[in-house]
């Protein structure tokens, strides 16, 4: 009964970490053949949670499990699920703040645009000022 | 099992790594390139991973952690300096 509980967790591991490797793939793809800074920004998205925090939960699940590690398997899984949920939380924060740095600074034009709120509301903070 | 199928894995990521190093060499600016160390710095982290089950060693996972934190580190100091021209302290 336990052995074959265990057979089922590791397989779900396994498959996590393949579905990890193609996000991975295609994110990178993505980075290299988008136009824009601003239209990467997704593919970068693509690439980290679900190319780096997805295969790490599916490592702490096949470590849970793999008995050749030995008493240590345990101080594996926890690592594993500490950086995910730490990439989970600080790769969209770091993707923000640099696409918040590139429009405040006009390092990259900003391409496909329909409207820009975000410009519309320095313009008029500035001509404020300057009353 | 994992002796035959996690190869198969390391030349999918390898491939990645391949072409986000591609984009940090051509990027065309300096946001582009930070955004692709990024990504290249949590994909390294998942290799850490992958490669303390390969190996079978546990002290390998300890490296992961901090990786992961440097890269977000890259990334504010990069947007600070952006914003207001300096990087403070």
């Amino acid at each position: 009964m336990f052995e074959i509980v265990e057979w089922i967790v590791f397989i779900i591991g396994l498959i996590l970490v393949t579905i990890g490797a193609i996000c991975d793939l295609a994110g990178a793809l993505g980075l290299l053949r988008f136009p824009n800074f601003f239209v990467r920004l997704h593919a970068a998205t693509v690439g980290t949670i679900g190319g780096a925090v997805i295969p790490l939960f599916g490592v702490a699940l096949i470590a849970a499990v793999s008995s050749q590690i030995g008493p240590f398997r345990w101080a594996v899984a926890g690592g594993a699920i500490i950086t995910a949920i730490l990439i989970m939380i600080i790769a969209p924060a770091g993707s923000h703040a640099l696409a918040y740095a590139a429009h405040k600074a006009k390092i990259v034009p900003v391409e496909p645009k329909v409207c820009d709120l975000l410009e519309e509301y320095e313009k008029k903070k500035m001509e404020a000022k300057k009353k | 099992m994992l002796d035959v199928y996690l190869p198969i894995i390391f030349a999918i990521f390898l491939i990645a790594f391949t072409l986000y190093i591609i984009r940090i060499i051509k990027g065309p600016s300096v946001v582009d390139m930070a955004l692709a160390v990024d990504c290249l710095a949590f994909d390294l982290a998942v290799f850490i991973g992958l490669l303390t089950l390969y190996f079978r060693t546990p002290f390998l996972i300890i490296g992961a952690i901090a990786l992961a934190l440097w890269a977000y580190i890259l990334d504010i100091y990069i947007a600070k300096y952006f914003v207001r021209k300096e990087v403070g302290e």
